[in-house]
């Protein structure tokens, strides 16, 4: 499936909504929702709410995660903002300041 | 470092889309997209915004404005409704527009550049606000008429179609070389000139 | 061909028409058949055929044909039946109206395009400039 892809040099002000899986490498401020997986790359930065399938993150997120699956912190992430998912895990190295809620 | 951006099919962006880069549009965006690159609408991409760009290509459906530096090129597919401005400008024929076509000696014509240009530019952007009167020679093409009567077109001497918002036209149509500025109002005292004549109302 | 300062002048039947180089015509053509303009027209055209301004020809007029071909100068609104096309070489200002319009890169246009389309739905369209299929009586 094709995946969407926001490169490094662009940045997104508004909403963006996918039913396909979506990688960050520029920034997004404002709202991201995706039904698949996303992908924070580093270098990347949200700063919104993100809904999504399984997270990674290697970037910066400012806003609460709310996960239908896993969230995986990588080293180098730097996350602000309350998590909601099934599983997750913070890298050696990752950077994690707000609540997580894991569906028990 | 990726420079490419790629909005795919199942995507809705509502915002604004702006950097440096190139991007790629499949899905739908709504809102405002200025990028230092190429920008492409393929076709099924859906957008309602303005567009800037280094290049703009067109495959799918555009409502909004586009202008670029380089080039503007809508294929075979393509709908836009909104104005295009660009130093060059392609149209293919399967291609279909509604909205102001400008070509430009070095881009961004809303920024006049050479006297002719300056001097077409202030008539040109009126075109588009006078736009919903009605067009009385283009739409007038009598449907069976077999010999093209004259007689059937209600405009007599005046060429056709003179709305006053394309005054530039019409004096070209009645025989001048080419557009120019309608003449200066007022026209320009020499130095002292007004002291003189506030004297003389004295 | 060409009759200078006529008032105006038609084409016969089907018969190809050509206004040449050096000649200028002033007035309203009208006819049946193609024109094709090396030289120049000032007035207006209306052609049940094609009208085709070679590189060089400089034409200011409205023009009312059934296609249109420009690889001149044209200042004049445009209506057109079928196709328009504008060669890389030209220079048009104006409306142009046609069922279908092709710029070649290099070509200059300044003008409005206004083509019968409907946008998709998602992008507001469904009323637009009329229905393909169902061609609202033209605006007056």
């Amino acid at each position: 499936m094709a995946s969407t892809v926001i490169g490094a040099g662009i940045t997104i002000e508004g909403e963006v909504s996918s039913d396909e899986e979506v990688v960050v490498q520029g920034t997004i401020r404002g709202k991201l929702e995706a039904r698949e997986a996303v992908t924070i790359e580093a270098g990347g930065t949200v700063e919104a709410d993100i809904t999504a399938g399984p997270l990674s993150v290697a970037g910066n997120v400012t806003g609460n995660i709310t996960s239908s699956d896993r969230v995986d912190l990588q080293a180098g992430a730097r996350v602000v903002g309350n998590v909601k998912a099934t599983r997750i895990t913070i890298a050696d190295g990752a950077q994690f300041k707000g609540n997580v809620d894991m569906d028990v | 470092m990726a420079l490419l951006t790629v909005i795919g099919r199942g995507v809705r962006v509502r915002g604004r889309i702006q950097g440096e880069g190139e991007l790629s549009i499949e899905g739908h965006v709504e809102g405002e997209i200025a990028v230092s690159g190429e920008v492409t609408v393929e076709a099924g991409g859906l957008v309602g915004a303005a567009v800037r760009g280094r290049v703009v290509t067109v495959r799918g459906a555009v409502r909004g404005d586009l202008t670029a530096d380089e080039v503007i090129r809508l294929e075979d597919g393509a709908r836009v409704v909104g104005d295009i401005r660009a130093p060059r400008i392609a149209i293919d024929k399967g291609a279909l527009v509604r909205g102001l076509v400008q070509t430009a000696a070095s881009g961004a014509p809303a920024r006049a550049k050479g006297a002719e240009r300056a001097a077409a530019a202030p008539a040109v952007q009126k075109a588009p606000a006078a736009k919903p009167a009605p067009r009385p020679a283009p739409a007038a093409r009598p449907a069976a008429a077999p010999a093209p009567a004259p007689a059937a077109r209600p405009v007599a001497a005046a060429p056709v179609v003179v709305p006053a918002s394309r005054p530039a036209v019409a004096s070209a149509l009645a025989g001048a070389p080419a557009r120019k500025p309608p003449p200066p109002v007022v026209p320009a005292l020499k130095k002292g000139a007004k002291a003189a004549l506030k004297k003389k109302a004295q | 061909m060409a009759q200078p300062r006529s008032s105006s002048s038609s084409a016969a039947a089907h018969a190809a028409a050509a206004i040449g180089p050096g000649s200028r015509v002033r007035g309203r053509v009208t006819g049946d058949g193609d024109l094709t303009v090396h030289g120049r027209l000032e007035g207006e055209v209306q052609l049940r055929g094609s009208l085709f301004i070679d590189e060089g020809a400089h034409v200011e007029a409205n023009v009312d044909a059934d296609a249109l071909r420009v690889g001149g100068t044209l200042e004049g609104n445009v209506s057109v039946a079928g196709d328009v096309t504008i060669l890389s070489g030209a220079r048009v200002r104006g409306d142009v109206r046609g069922a279908s319009i092709a710029l070649h890169e290099g070509g200059e246009l300044d003008g409005r395009l206004d083509s019968e389309f409907t946008l998709p739905r998602e992008l507001g369209g469904g009323g637009e400039g009329g229905d393909d299929n169902h061609k609202k009586p033209a605006r007056r």
